[in-house]
């Protein structure tokens, strides 16, 4: 055990001295979630369209004043009413505008006359995300014309739908921070553990260490638990700022058992995540070669976990990565602890497969590291 | 004398080539031993197989009794090793470096803090212990990894090119502790290097290492001793015959050939400083009087020279991957 603490320590102290890391480690992942909460948002908001209103109508009226509504409400759009078709027209193809409503002559005429008025909407349909939270917006907004006509009694035979939230409301960048704290562990484990078995390759200090009766256990098991010291520290200030800045106040939302649930959750996917990066990198002996995966395995593990987007949406074979990839799980436990006071229960099949998923990296690891040059 | 190390028929093949081919010999304990080669003559390919650090392909190696294959932690027990690489942790302290190098050994703690006092005060660095590595020279870190090479008490200490890229003065210092810990604690020691000078003044014995292969091996002057290069002694002389100058020390039983151009008399003999007194006796008898008397030894890199036909300091490119650049794989050697 001599040995293996020595390992531990020594690790330990170098990385504590080297402030800037740890100071990288933990801000950076708090910097992705202000970046990806300001941009994507969840919504789009703002998209500039025009209207062009060659009616003037009393439904082509009520079809602005419903645009308006949208532009003062959800934000959705901003509204630029034309007066001429072809400037409209030609800003859209400019790319000044995202779309452009078109309303035609005799519009109301047609909708007094109940044969169902037609509207022209030119999309810039370069950008498929833009053009269809558009098409969403207005079509909803449209469906409004003409309720006011609609007698009470028949209001009654229609069929509503009221929302049901089934937990307090969570905003889009509330929503990020389980990937944010996944994002931390995957960069800690990236940082620590065999990242120091590269370095000391490539600075030929591992020479000076394979002179002595350090095993391969010793060696790998104490940079792992190291890394998993160091990474599980950063997790957690990542959670705690990252849900600071989101505005969730953890100490009134967390009990003691929700927390112990969270750090094990964090210490699994650590020593699952250190495990492969031990598989994936221990022959490398350039930093290099860490950097190249790093930014690599990041994209290949982050996104498919359901951390920004829902898996339910991806095409098949994506799923079938996400089925694997270590992180779904750890997003999926963390976000339902998080926000939906989640107990074990609800947890233990992810719990299960990172158990498993540890004991499996960290075995191959082992087995195969090289003790030796 | 015991032996401290013994290898037989030792061969280290990469593929078709040999870094080690049928090598042979023994060194007894208390020895200063050095391997001399160029780079790539496969002393370092030998000395890591010694310390465990790479299997040979055929052939056995034993060190203080155990078998470097199947006995590697006890090999690893018995010598320190200081690579060629510097190998100290800079974002540790001397201290620190020595005591979690202890602890690799599992030495218990009063045992490791009295030995790191006592290594740190042999090797000058006592103030500087509580310091980073990265702000000590390059011959301080040196010293420091002499020192936690010697943290478990080895029998013996094997040393990868000590003093390459050193100042003479560190040089110096670093040859004095060796000799001071040869000394104190009884070590042997086994060196490599490709400076003649350090082979001359530390090593009991030395091996001429070329292509894998030991082409010589013997005392330093021993292996002067095989070369038909000898000392050469000149004496600006006056006052006498030269040709009867020339007879007379041809008289001398350690002189081999003997000329004159300009009054300056070209001795050809062994042992050059010990012939000296009787040369110039010789010259003087004859009524002569000397003015001056120079001496060019023989040297290691003489020895060297006649043995390989090359002189030390000619290195082969290294090899640098395609892939990877700088990133050289170990077996290349760093």
């Amino acid at each position: 055990m001599t040995r293996f603490f020595a390992v531990l320590e020594r690790d330990l102290r170098r990385f504590t001295r080297n402030p800037i890391v740890i100071v990288m480690s933990v801000v950076m992942p708090i910097v992705y979630l202000v970046i990806l909460g300001n941009s994507f948002q969840g919504e789009l908001k703002n998209l500039s369209i025009a209207v062009v209103d060659m009616d003037n109508g009393p439904y082509s009226h009520r079809v602005v004043e419903l645009l308006h509504a949208l532009e003062s409400g959800p934000r959705t759009v901003k509204i630029y009413l034309l007066s001429d078709q072809g400037f409209a027209l030609k800003n859209l193809k400019e790319g000044l505008l995202k779309g452009a409503l078109i309303i035609p002559p005799n519009f109301s005429r047609d909708v007094i006359h109940g044969k169902g008025g037609e509207l022209g909407l030119f999309l810039d349909n370069a950008e498929s995300i833009s053009a269809n939270s558009i098409r969403m917006a207005i079509s909803g907004a449209l469906a409004e014309i003409g309720n006011e006509f609609i007698s009470v009694r028949e209001e009654r035979t229609k069929t509503k739908l009221r929302e049901v939230e089934l937990y307090r409301k969570v905003d889009y960048d509330q929503t990020l921070i389980p990937g944010v704290v996944i994002m931390a562990i995957f960069l800690g484990a990236m940082t620590t553990g065999v990242f120091n078995i590269v370095m000391d390759k490539f600075l030929g200090i591992d020479e000076s260490h394979f002179l002595t009766p350090l095993t391969k256990l010793d060696i790998v098991m104490g940079l792992i638990i190291s890394g998993l010291i160091i990474t599980t520290i950063i997790a957690l200030l990542v959670l705690f700022f990252s849900s600071l800045i989101a505005g969730i106040h953890l100490w009134q939302t967390l009990n003691i058992y929700s927390l112990a649930l969270i750090i094990a959750i964090i210490v699994l996917s650590t020593i699952g995540l250190l495990g492969m990066m031990f598989i994936i990198l221990g022959r490398a002996n350039h930093p290099r070669i860490v950097g190249v995966l790093g930014g690599f395995l990041n994209v290949i593990f982050f996104f498919p976990s359901g951390a920004i987007y829902p898996i339910e949406s991806f095409p098949a074979w994506l799923k079938t990565f996400s089925i694997v990839n270590p992180e779904t799980y750890s997003v999926h436990a963390l976000r339902a602890i998080l926000f939906k006071n989640a107990g074990l229960q609800t947890v233990q099949g992810d719990i299960l497969f990172l158990i498993v998923f540890a004991i499996i990296t960290i075995t191959i690891a082992t087995v195969i590291f090289k003790r030796g040059l | 004398m015991p032996i401290s190390v013994e290898i037989s028929n030792l061969v280290k093949k990469y593929g078709g080539l040999a870094a080690l081919n049928d090598v042979l010999f023994t060194i007894e304990e208390g020895e200063t031993f050095g391997l001399l080669g160029p780079n790539g003559a496969g002393k370092t390919t030998l000395i890591r197989i010694l310390s465990t650090l790479i299997k040979p392909t055929s052939g056995s190696a034993k060190v203080m009794g155990f078998d470097v294959v199947k006995e590697q932690n006890a090999v690893r027990k018995s010598i320190g090793v200081v690579p060629q690489a510097m190998t100290s942790d800079m974002d540790l302290t001397g201290y620190e470096n020595m005591d979690i190098y202890g602890r690799f050994y599992d030495m218990p703690k009063k045992e490791r803090q009295e030995r790191i006092d006592y290594l740190l005060g042999m090797v000058g660095l006592k103030e500087r212990a509580k310091e980073l590595v990265a702000t000590y020279s390059g011959g301080m870190r040196r010293r420091l990894e002499i020192a936690r090479g010697l943290i478990h008490k080895p029998a013996l200490l094997i040393l990868d090119e000590p003093t390459i890229g050193l100042d003479p003065q560190s040089r110096h210092v670093v040859w004095e502790l060796l000799q001071r810990f040869r000394k104190e604690d009884r070590l042997t020691i086994l060196l490599t290097t490709h400076y003649m000078d350090e082979a001359e003044i530390l090593c009991s014995r030395v091996a001429i290492i070329d292509y894998g292969k030991i082409v010589a091996m013997d005392t330093v002057a021993g292996l002067k001793q095989k070369i038909p290069q000898k000392d050469v002694v000149e004496i600006t002389f006056s006052g006498a015959d030269a040709d009867k100058a020339v007879e007379e020390v041809k008289t001398i039983p350690s002189v081999r050939t003997a000329v004159t151009t300009d009054s300056i008399l070209r001795v050809s003999v062994d042992n050059g400083a010990q012939a000296i007194p009787l040369l110039m006796a010789a010259v003087e008898r004859l009524g002569a009087k000397v003015a001056s008397v120079t001496l060019k030894q023989q040297t290691l890199e003489d020895v060297f020279i006649h043995f390989t036909g090359r002189p030390i300091r000619e290195e082969e490119a290294k090899k640098v991957s395609f892939f990877i650049g700088a990133g050289v794989p170990s077996k290349w050697g760093r």
